[in-house]
């Protein structure tokens, strides 16, 4: 009987440290691909950011429009952006060595369904940014143009232009990325009529005196507004 | 390559069938039935008369009227002022984005009655807005007789204005061009002007109009060609500047940023040029000081400053990119009312409007934004010009520009160094 038992624990322990001696290679190669990756997305990171400012990459974003680049970059700088984004590519593609070491069936699994999901990430990013440069272009035009045209809440129009904008295309985005699901278009549906109802609103209530006074006969005569009757030119 | 203005057959038939003239009046129109009559009948009166013994032929280039401006033009055609009627090819947008009281693509207009003129071997070229509501037979004939008699190349107009009348031409244009190009040119887009054959014929030379751009300040653009390559230049008295206006109060910041346009994009065009010269030189006047009753014009500068402190108050970050710090604070200063009357000193408004003008040249942001966002600038100008002329006569008013255009010229050397090096002044 002690002969089975014996035998049987000397199975387990087998089995238990084959398991082990299976797994620890598998580790440590994960391990290493991460070290290794970190070092090498460091080396790599730091060229990319030298190279990117000899160029003055920064002066030719903003000079190419791309002034709203810099508000989505660390320290509102572009090249740093691009040395981040460089890294963790470097260090995505360190995990998943590392994990074809340790699992490839795991491994090819998750390397397949990034894969497959990653032009979505990419589109949704994509939008994020042209939707962030055209709110700040639109709420920029409207805050320009309302100044101009004497109003006094050029600020808030502006504010209402850039996150009626944003709001769009985080929706977008959202869709895009099939995060969330209904709750993203029903959140979006109530969020963006929150702030058309508010506009409304806010132009109604500004613009009552006016209209009722469509269809009334002025008693004064309204004073001319000088700056605008002068011959400029 | 050709660019719309070449002349059909019809017209160069018609050109043959005139045979030649020694001086070419032309019109550009867009729905101007109802005011160039008057420019009309101002040009016959001058053929007739002060010009008698000099072959006229009237040239109407016309953007696509619909208010029976040919046919009164046609009708008009008459044999001692024959009429030449032009077509140029305007597109639909260009007609969407007409500029308030102007014709559609002006550039293109001038360039093909220019080349008509031409074609009928002009000796001068005048062009006269169709809105004008002051032109008298003298007016013409002071625009001709410098080129027809004295052999100059371009002649601009010398409007008698009131004090506060076109003060973006007094305190934007004027000092502006006389610091770069070196010539006191009182009204460098004044809308008429003649030109010579000579400068004609140089302006029609391949590669040397680009109508990429629809050119608003053709005017503009022809006195710099004309300085650049050394042609004779003068002013002649024509009288008041009275114009009949589609829209009586166009919209001012897009005015501002057609106009801004146009002189930035010289600015950038002549950098090797307007750096050269020092000072400026004085551009003879020509014609009689006519007695013109000049129509009273008030100007409010307390909404002007209120408009200027709006603008302050939400346009910081906008202004923020271009102007520099010690010119926010004297703005800051202007907006808070610190320095009790309000004024705009004249090294930081030269100052702002070059810093402008860089921003433009390096796209620091959408320059139509930038250029709009000049607006509240600019009536704090007007405003502090008018708080100090409120009381001043019309030579007072002058002798104040003048000191505005040697500030002008004075900060020229720091037009200069931020030009070179934009960064070492970066704000």
């Amino acid at each position: 009987m002690w002969e089975h038992i014996n035998e049987a624990l000397g199975d387990g322990i087998r089995r238990v440290l084959l398991g082990v001696a299976d797994f620890l290679p598998g580790l440590v190669i994960l391990l290493l691909a991460l070290v290794g990756a970190t070092m090498v997305a460091w080396v790599v990171s730091r060229l990319t950011r030298g190279l990117l400012r000899s160029i003055k990459f920064d002066k030719r974003m903003e000079a190419l429009g791309f002034a709203g680049l810099a508000d989505w970059s660390p320290s509102r700088s572009p090249t740093l952006l691009a040395a981040k984004i460089v890294w963790w590519l470097i260090i995505v593609f360190g995990l998943l060595v590392g994990l074809a070491g340790f699992a490839a069936d795991l491994a090819a699994k998750i390397a397949v369904q990034t894969l497959a999901y990653l032009p979505n990430v990419l589109v949704g990013l994509a939008l994020l940014m042209l939707g962030n440069l055209l709110a700040r272009f639109l709420a920029r035009g409207a805050l320009i143009g309302a100044v101009n045209l004497q109003m006094r809440s050029a600020q808030f129009i502006s504010l209402v232009v850039k996150w009626l904008v944003l709001v769009v295309t985080a929706a977008m985005v959202l869709d895009h990325m099939h995060i969330g699901g209904d709750i993203v278009k029903i959140a979006f549906g109530i969020l963006f009529g929150g702030v058309v109802l508010t506009l409304a609103l806010v132009v109604g209530l500004g613009w009552r005196d006016l209209v009722s006074r469509i269809g009334s006969k002025p008693t004064t005569e309204q004073p001319k507004d000088e700056s605008s009757t002068l011959h400029h030119l | 390559m050709p660019d719309g203005t070449n002349l059909s057959s019809a017209v160069l038939e018609r050109i043959a069938s005139l045979k030649t003239a020694d001086l070419a009046i032309g019109v550009a129109t867009y729905n101007n039935a109802d005011t160039v009559g008057l420019v009309l009948e101002a040009i016959r009166a001058a053929l007739r008369d002060p010009l008698a013994g000099t072959r006229g032929v009237l040239i109407n280039a016309d953007g696509g009227s619909t208010d029976g401006t040919v046919e009164k033009i046609t009708s008009e055609d008459v044999a001692e002022v024959p009429v030449l009627l032009l077509t140029y090819p305007v597109l639909p947008g260009q007609k969407l984005a007409v500029p308030d009281n102007d014709v559609p693509d002006k550039g293109r207009a001038t360039k093909t009655i220019l080349r008509a003129a031409q074609q009928l071997g002009a000796k001068a070229c005048v062009i006269l807005a169709p809105n004008l509501r002051g032109v008298s037979p003298a007016s013409v004939t002071s625009l001709v007789r410098p080129i027809l008699d004295d052999h100059f190349d371009f002649v601009a107009p010398y409007y008698t204005r009131h004090k506060f009348d076109g003060l973006v031409t007094s305190g934007l244009i004027y000092p502006l061009i006389r610091a770069l190009y070196g010539k006191r040119l009182r009204q460098p887009m004044g809308g008429d002007f003649a030109v010579s054959a000579a400068l004609a014929a140089h302006t029609l030379a391949p590669n040397v109009w680009n109508l990429d751009k629809g050119r608003v300040g053709v005017d503009l653009w022809m006195v710099a060609e004309a300085i650049n390559r050394g042609f004779k230049l003068c002013q002649a008295r024509v009288g008041a500047m009275a114009r009949t206006f589609r829209d009586p109060s166009p919209d001012l910041s897009a005015t501002l940023a057609q106009v801004l346009t146009e002189i930035f994009d010289l600015v950038i065009r002549d950098v090797s040029i307007w750096q050269r010269p020092r000072g400026s030189e004085a551009v003879p006047i020509v014609g009689l000081t006519p007695e013109i009753p000049l129509a009273a014009v008030v100007l409010d500068p307390e909404r002007l400053i209120e408009s200027f402190r709006l603008g302050h108050k939400n346009l910081q970050p906008v202004w923020g990119t271009v102007l520099p710090p010690a010119t926010m604070l004297v703005l800051k200063r202007m907006a808070n009312g610190q320095e009790g009357k309000f004024s705009f000193p004249d090294q930081t408004w030269v100052r702002t409007v070059f810093d402008f003008a860089l921003g433009y040249r390096l796209r620091t942001m959408n320059q139509d934004h930038l250029l709009r966002a000049f607006t509240p600038l600019y009536l704090a100008w007007v405003a502090s010009f008018a708080a100090e002329m409120q009381e001043a006569r019309v030579d007072e008013a002058e002798h104040r520009l003048e000191a505005l255009c040697l500030a002008f010229e004075a900060e020229k050397p720091y037009l200069i160094s931020r030009w070179r090096w934009p960064d070492r002044f970066n704000p």
